[in-house]
C-alpha cells in the first residue's frame, strides 16, 4: 500500500501542465470524485488498524501535493492570461523620445586636446577676446606697419590717436595670453592656451571668420627645438595614434624663431596628403624682453592649432561652417 | 609665387625631379602649395605627309593612309573627313601618350591596332587631341613647307615646364625671384650657383639726356637709371614669352616683358619709360602734401591722399612709385628710347600705398618685402643689355644712381653655445660653418666657439644671433635633429579653479541633457536692438557685413537663431546650452577700460516637452521645467544655498546672490518669437559664469554636513492670499520665521476657484523639520507652524485655510 501512494506522488510531482486544457485533464485525473487522490483514500478500509495513522499522513500528503500542484498552475495560467492582455505591458512598444545631452564636436576635441596636455604637465589659462594691441601683435614682435600684421586681417573695436589709449581689437590669435601670462608669473611656465580667436575673413567651407586656437607656452632654462620636437611627437601619437606619420618643416612666425610647422601624413580612400596641423617655434627673443624675461637665462617653446582643423580631420567634415549651423542632426551623432 | 622649375636649372645643376624640388623647398621653409605642369611637348607626335589616301574596304567612314613621318612610311586609318594626300599633319607614333584621358582615367597610348581587318600603325590628330585647342571638325592640318619627321614641338615651338608655387612667408624678400629660389636650393643641397650675367660694373658718369632727383630720401633710397637709344617694339621672342607665360603673366611686348623677365629673374622690380615722353628731361622722386589724382597703367583714376610717393618728370607725376606707372609714359609701339628705372623704396611706404589703392602688382609685392639694397645697378645693366639683344638699339653709356641713403652689409656673430642650446644640437663651428656654407654669407671669423659672418644686403630678415640659427636649423632639416626620447619633468601646477568651474558648468548642463551649441560671437545691430541699448553695446569698426557688426552682450541671439535653424528644419524641440563670453561696455571694464567681458552660460528650451505618442500627451516646455534644471544646476555647482530668486514686474526671475544678480530665466515673448520665425514657445536662462565664480570664491570650500540620525516631522498647511502675493515671497517668509530646523519646504498645491472670493489663490505648503539631537514632535513644531502663520498674515493678510 504505502508503495502505491509512494508511486502516486511521484506521478503528481512529474505531470507537465503548460495550458489551461491540461490543468483540467489534471484535475480530473487526480482530484475529482473519481480521481486517484479520492480513489486512494477508498483504500482506508484495507488498512489494518495499527498502520492506519502512517498510512493516513502519506495520503494527505499526497492529496496536499496534488491541491498544491493544481493551485500554482492554475495561478500561473492566470497570470499569464492577465500579462497577455494588457496592451500596454507590450515592452515591444517604443518608448517615448528622451534626449541625452551633448558635447558640441569643438569641445569634444578641445577636451581631447587639454587631456593630452595634462599628461604631459601643462597647466591653462586664458584671457580676453577683446585684446589691446600691445597684447595682440606689439609685444609678440609685430613691429608697426609690418606685412606680417597683414596675414592676421584683423577686426577694430577701437582706434585712437591718443597715445595713452591702446587700440583695441578682437584677438586674431590665442598668443596674447603668452604675454599676460609671463607678464604675471616666473618661469618655469607651461601651460596651453585655448579660446575663441577672430580674423575678418572671407566665409568660405575652409575658413570662418572666428575659430578656436590651443596654444602651448613652456618657458625653462635650456628649452630647446629637440625639446619642442619631443612634445610635438608626443602630442601628435596621443591625438592621432602611435603611428601616426609627421614630418617638420620651417615656418614664419613674428614671435618665434626659429619657427616650425608640423604636418601629418593623412590618408583617405588609399590616397594620402601632407596636412599641416600646427605652427610652433622657439619664443622670439624679442618677446621675452617685452615680458622682461632675460633671453640670456632663459629659452622656451610655443606652439599653436587650431581646434576646427583637427575637428575636421578626425571627422573628415568638409565644411567648418557646419560648426556654427548648430544643426540638432549634426550634433547628436558626437558623443 | 610662382617659380619655373626651367628656369631654376639656369642657375643650379638640379639633379632632382620638380616634385623632389618642391619638396625640398618645402622642408627649407619655402612651402610649396603646388607644382603643376605647365603646356605639353608632345614628345613623339612627329610632322608626317599624307602621301595616299584609299577607302577602307569594310568602313565607309574610315580611309586607310600611307603616311611618310621621315625615317619610314606606315599605314595608318584615319577617320577624318578632311584627310587628303600631300597634307602635312601631325602623327602621334606608336607608343606615344596624349594630353587627353581614356574612359578610365588614364593617358591615352597609341597602339598598333588593326581597325576593321586593316593595320593601323599611329595615329594622325586634331587639335583637341593634342591639347593644342578645342577643334575635333578633322584632322590638324600644318605648315605645308614642313618636313616630314620633324618632331612637332619643334615645327610649332611647344614649351613645357613645371611650375611650383610657393606660399612665401613674409621674412624671405630674397626668395621673391629665381636666383634667390635657386640660392636656397644650391645650400641646401650643395650646387655651384652661377649667374648668367655680370654683376660688377665700374664706376660710370650719370646719364647726360636725363636728371634725376630724389626729394625724397626717407621713402627713396636709391634710383638707378639707364637708357637704350632706337629701340624696336614687338612681340617678344618665343623663349622669352614662355618663360612669362609658364608664370602665368600675359607678354605685352619686348620692352615690358623684359622688365618683368628681370623681376622674376633677380627680384629687382624695374619700370621702362618712354624717354620721349617725359618732360623737361627730368626725373623727379617725390611725395605731395595735397591728394593727387592719377591715371595709372590700368586706366583707373586713382585719388592718392597726402604722402604717396611718385615718380614725375619736369611736369607732374608720371608712376605711382613702386606700385605702378602711368598712362602716359607707358611704352607704346612708337616707342624708340627708353628710360629704365630700378629702385629701392621703402617697403612701409610701398605697403600703405598698395593698400590705400588695393591695388597689389608684382612690383609691390616684392618692394613692401624689401629688395636688395645694392641690386639697383645690376638689374638695370641687366636689363638694357637685355633690351639692347632682344629688341635691337643701343645702350647709351652711362649710368645715373643717385643714392642717398645707402645700406651695407652688416656682420653678425655667432655663438657655437647659443646654436646648440636652442636647437637641443652638438655642432662644432665647423659644421655650422659647412651649413650656412653656399647662403652667399661673408664668413668673417671662425674658431672653436665663435663664427663671424658678413650678412649680405638681400636679407634684411637676418638682424639677430637668433635669426642665423634658424638658418642653421633649416638647412640642417628640423627632422634630422635628435629628439631625446623622454620630455623634462616640471613640476605641474594645479589645474586653476575657473577651468574646473567652467568644465563642471558643461558637464553639468551635459549631465542635465542640455545639447552644447557654438554660435556666433558677432550679430547684426538690427538684431542687437532686441537685446538692449546699440549704445551699451561693442561694435566693430571694419565689420565683415552688416550681419556681423555688433559683440553679443547675451547669449539669447545665438539660442534663437539655433532654435529657428531647427524648427525650420522639422525639429519640435530643443534642449540647447552655450557657453561663450559676452560684452558690454561698461566704465571699468574686465581686461581693459570701457569694456566689460564675461563668460555666461545660456540653458534654454524650446518646443515640445512630450510628443503624441502612446505614453505621452504632447505637451510645450514651461519655464518650471527649466526652473527646475537651473536648480541642479546651481547645487551642482554649490552655490544653490546661497541663492535667492525674485520676479520683476514683466515676470522675469532673477537670481540674485546678496545684492549681485548672477542671472536670470524667462519666457521668450512672442513679439520675440515671431521675429525669428520660431512657432513654439522658448524659456531661457542665462547666468553668468563670472560671477559665480566670484561668489563661489566668497563661499569657500563647505565642510560636509553630518546626516541626522532622528526622522523628519512634516506638516501641512493652506493660506488664502491674494493673487498679487508672489509664492516666492511667502515661502521667504516661511523659511526666515520657521528657523533652522525647518529642512525643506515645498508647495503641493496651487488653487484658484470663485470658492475662494475674488482675485484670491491658495497655496498649500508642506514642511518638513529636523533636528539633529532629536526627534521632533509635535509639541516642539506647533509653536512655530503659528508663528509662521501669524507672520503670513501680517505681511501678507494670509488667511490659513480650513
Amino acid at each position: 500500500m504505502l508503495d502505491d501512494i509512494e508511486a502516486l506522488k511521484e506521478e503528481i510531482a512529474h505531470v507537465t501542465i503548460t495550458n489551461e486544457e491540461e490543468l483540467e485533464t489534471f484535475r480530473l485525473e487526480f482530484l475529482s470524485r473519481k480521481g486517484k487522490v479520492p480513489a486512494m483514500f477508498s483504500r482506508m478500509r484495507e488498512v489494518p488498524n495499527e498502520e492506519k495513522a502512517k498510512v493516513g499522513k502519506a495520503m494527505n500528503a499526497v492529496k496536499n501535493l496534488a491541491e498544491k500542484t493544481y493551485e500554482e498552475h492554475k495561478k500561473r495560467l492566470q497570470r499569464k492570461e492577465t500579462a497577455a492582455l494588457s496592451a500596454k505591458d507590450d515592452l515591444s512598444l517604443p518608448a517615448p523620445p528622451y534626449a541625452a545631452g551633448s558635447y558640441h564636436p569643438l569641445t569634444q576635441t578641445l577636451e581631447e586636446m587639454k587631456e593630452i596636455f595634462y599628461r604631459l604637465g601643462f597647466s591653462i589659462a586664458d584671457g580676453p577676446e577683446v585684446e589691446d594691441d600691445f597684447h595682440n601683435f606689439t609685444a609678440l614682435n609685430f613691429p608697426p606697419n609690418h606685412p606680417a600684421r597683414d596675414e592676421q586681417d584683423t577686426f577694430f573695436i577701437r582706434k585712437s590717436d591718443d597715445p595713452e589709449t591702446e587700440d583695441l581689437v578682437l584677438r586674431t590669435h590665442t598668443s596674447p595670453v603668452q604675454i599676460r601670462l609671463m607678464q604675471d608669473k616666473e618661469p618655469p611656465i607651461r601651460t596651453i592656451m585655448p579660446g575663441r580667436v577672430y580674423r575678418n575673413e572671407a566665409v568660405s567651407p575652409k575658413s570662418y571668420f572666428l575659430f578656436h586656437q590651443v596654444e602651448a607656452l613652456y618657458i625653462d632654462t635650456d628649452v630647446s627645438v629637440a625639446e619642442l620636437k619631443e612634445t610635438l611627437i608626443s602630442f601628435a601619437q596621443l591625438m592621432f595614434g602611435s603611428d601616426v606619420k609627421y614630418r617638420l618643416r620651417p615656418g614664419f612666425f613674428p614671435f618665434t624663431e626659429p619657427s616650425l610647422e608640423m604636418d601629418i601624413w593623412w590618408e583617405t580612400n588609399g590616397s594620402g596628403r601632407w596636412l599641416e596641423i600646427l605652427g610652433s617655434g622657439m619664443v622670439d627673443p624679442n618677446v621675452l624682453k617685452a615680458v622682461d624675461i632675460d633671453p640670456e637665462k632663459y629659452t622656451g617653446f610655443a606652439w599653436g592649432m587650431g581646434v576646427e582643423r583637427i575637428a575636421l580631420l578626425r571627422h573628415q567634415i568638409d565644411d567648418i561652417r557646419i560648426f556654427y549651423d548648430n544643426d540638432v542632426r549634426f550634433l547628436e551623432q558626437f558623443h | 609665387m610662382k617659380i619655373s622649375y626651367n628656369w631654376l636649372t639656369e642657375f643650379i645643376d638640379l639633379d632632382l625631379s620638380p616634385q623632389e624640388t618642391a619638396e625640398k623647398l618645402t622642408l627649407i621653409g619655402l612651402e610649396v602649395e603646388e607644382v603643376a605642369a605647365y603646356g605639353n611637348r608632345l614628345e613623339g607626335v612627329l610632322v608626317g605627309e599624307v602621301l595616299e589616301v584609299n577607302d577602307h574596304p569594310n568602313a565607309d567612314r574610315l580611309r586607310i593612309c600611307k603616311v611618310d613621318t621621315g625615317n619610314e612610311t606606315v599605314q595608318i586609318i584615319c577617320g577624318a573627313d578632311n584627310v587628303t594626300g600631300g597634307q602635312k599633319v601631325p602623327v602621334a607614333t606608336v607608343g606615344t601618350s596624349l594630353p587627353v584621358e581614356t574612359d578610365d582615367g588614364e593617358p591615352f597610348t597609341i597602339r598598333e591596332v588593326k581597325l576593321r581587318g586593316k593595320e593601323s600603325r599611329g595615329m594622325i590628330c586634331a587639335e583637341d587631341e593634342l591639347g593644342l585647342g578645342d577643334d575635333h571638325s578633322g584632322i590638324m592640318v600644318l605648315d605645308q613647307r614642313l618636313a616630314p619627321g620633324t618632331p612637332l614641338h619643334e615645327a610649332l615651338d611647344l614649351y613645357r615646364d613645371t611650375i611650383i608655387d610657393i606660399e612665401l612667408t613674409p621674412n624671405r624678400p630674397d626668395a621673391t625671384c629665381h636666383l634667390g629660389v635657386a640660392r636656397d636650393l644650391a645650400a641646401a643641397l650643395s650646387l655651384e650657383l652661377s649667374r648668367p650675367f655680370e654683376t660688377t660694373f665700374a664706376e660710370t658718369e650719370p646719364l647726360k639726356e636725363i636728371d634725376i632727383e630724389i626729394e625724397a630720401p626717407e621713402k627713396c633710397h636709391r634710383y638707378a637709371g639707364k637708357m637704350v637709344r632706337n629701340i624696336s617694339i614687338d612681340d617678344s621672342p618665343s623663349w622669352l614669352q614662355h618663360r612669362l607665360k609658364a608664370l602665368g603673366v600675359r607678354p605685352v611686348n619686348n620692352i615690358v616683358d623684359i622688365t618683368n623677365y628681370v623681376m622674376f629673374e633677380l627680384g629687382q622690380p624695374l619700370h621702362a619709360f618712354d624717354a620721349d615722353t617725359l618732360k623737361g628731361d627730368k626725373i623727379v622722386v617725390k611725395d605731395f602734401e595735397e591728394e593727387i589724382t592719377f591715371e595709372t597703367l590700368d586706366h583707373v583714376q586713382r585719388n592718392c591722399p597726402a604722402g604717396t610717393l611718385f615718380i614725375c618728370d619736369g611736369e607732374g607725376p608720371v608712376a605711382i612709385a613702386g606700385v605702378m606707372g602711368g598712362v602716359d609714359s607707358e611704352v607704346s609701339d612708337q616707342t624708340r628710347n627708353i628710360l629704365i628705372e630700378s629702385a629701392y623704396f621703402d617697403p612701409a611706404s610701398i605697403r600703405k600705398t598698395a593698400k590705400e589703392q588695393v591695388l597689389q602688382t608684382d612690383a609691390s609685392y616684392r618692394f613692401e618685402r624689401g629688395v636688395d639694397p645694392q641690386l639697383q645697378r645690376i638689374a638695370a645693366e641687366r636689363t638694357a643689355r637685355l633690351i639692347a639683344e632682344v629688341a635691337g638699339g643701343t645702350v647709351v653709356d652711362g649710368c645715373t644712381d643717385v643714392h642717398p641713403v645707402r645700406t651695407e652689409a652688416h656682420s653678425l656673430s655667432l655663438r657655437k653655445s647659443y646654436v646648440n642650446r636652442l636647437l637641443g644640437t652638438d655642432f662644432s663651428t665647423d659644421e655650422i660653418a659647412g651649413l650656412l656654407d653656399g647662403l652667399e654669407f661673408g664668413l668673417l671669423e671662425k674658431n672653436e666657439s665663435v663664427l663671424r659672418y658678413r650678412i649680405p644686403t638681400f636679407r634684411p630678415d637676418l638682424e639677430r644671433e637668433v635669426d642665423l640659427i634658424e638658418e642653421v636649423g633649416r638647412l640642417y632639416d628640423y627632422n634630422n635633429i635628435p629628439s631625446p626620447g623622454h620630455g623634462k619633468f616640471i613640476s605641474p601646477e594645479p589645474i586653476t579653479e575657473w577651468e574646473k568651474m567652467l568644465s563642471k558648468s558643461k558637464e553639468t548642463a551635459k549631465g542635465l541633457r542640455f545639447r552644447e551649441i557654438y554660435s556666433n560671437s558677432l550679430m547684426p545691430e538690427e538684431e542687437a536692438g532686441w537685446l538692449g541699448k546699440l549704445d551699451d553695446m561693442i561694435h566693430t569698426l571694419n565689420p565683415i557685413s552688416s550681419d556681423m557688426t555688433t559683440l553679443r552682450p547675451s547669449l539669447l541671439y545665438g539660442f534663437l537663431k539655433a532654435t529657428a535653424y531647427n524648427f525650420n528644419r522639422k525639429a519640435r524641440q530643443v534642449r540647447f546650452f552655450e557657453v561663450g563670453n559676452v560684452f558690454e561696455q561698461a566704465e571699468k571694464g574686465t581686461y581693459h577700460r570701457g569694456i566689460l567681458e564675461e563668460t555666461n552660460i545660456l540653458l534654454g528650451l524650446a518646443g515640445f516637452k512630450t510628443v503624441e505618442h502612446w505614453k505621452t500627451e504632447p505637451e510645450h516646455y514651461d519655464a518650471f521645467d527649466l526652473k527646475a534644471s537651473v536648480r541642479s544646476f546651481l547645487e551642482q555647482l554649490d552655490i544653490g544655498k546661497h541663492v535667492d530668486t525674485s520676479v520683476d514686474e514683466n515676470n522675469v526671475l532673477h537670481y540674485n546672490v546678496q545684492d549681485d544678480t548672477i542671472g536670470k530665466l524667462y519666457s521668450v515673448s512672442d513679439e520675440m518669437l515671431s521675429h525669428f520665425d520660431i512657432t513654439l514657445p522658448a524659456v531661457i536662462a542665462e547666468f553668468s559664469l563670472t560671477q559665480i565664480f566670484r561668489i563661489r570664491r566668497k563661499i569657500g570650500k563647505q565642510p560636509y554636513e553630518a546626516v541626522s540620525k532622528f526622522p523628519s516631522f512634516e506638516f501641512d498647511f493652506a493660506v488664502i492670499v491674494d493673487q498679487s502675493v508672489r509664492a516666492g515671497d511667502l515661502l521667504k517668509s516661511i523659511r526666515e520665521t520657521a528657523g533652522p530646523s525647518l529642512r525643506d519646504l515645498q508647495i503641493f498645491d496651487v488653487f484658484e476657484g470663485e470658492s475662494l472670493g475674488k482675485k484670491k489663490k491658495s497655496l498649500a505648503f508642506r514642511l518638513s523639520f529636523l533636528d539633529k539631537n532629536k526627534t521632533l514632535t509635535i509639541n516642539e513644531v506647533e509653536p512655530i507652524i503659528n508663528k509662521v502663520v501669524k507672520a503670513l498674515e501680517k505681511q501678507y493678510s494670509a488667511k490659513l485655510r480650513s
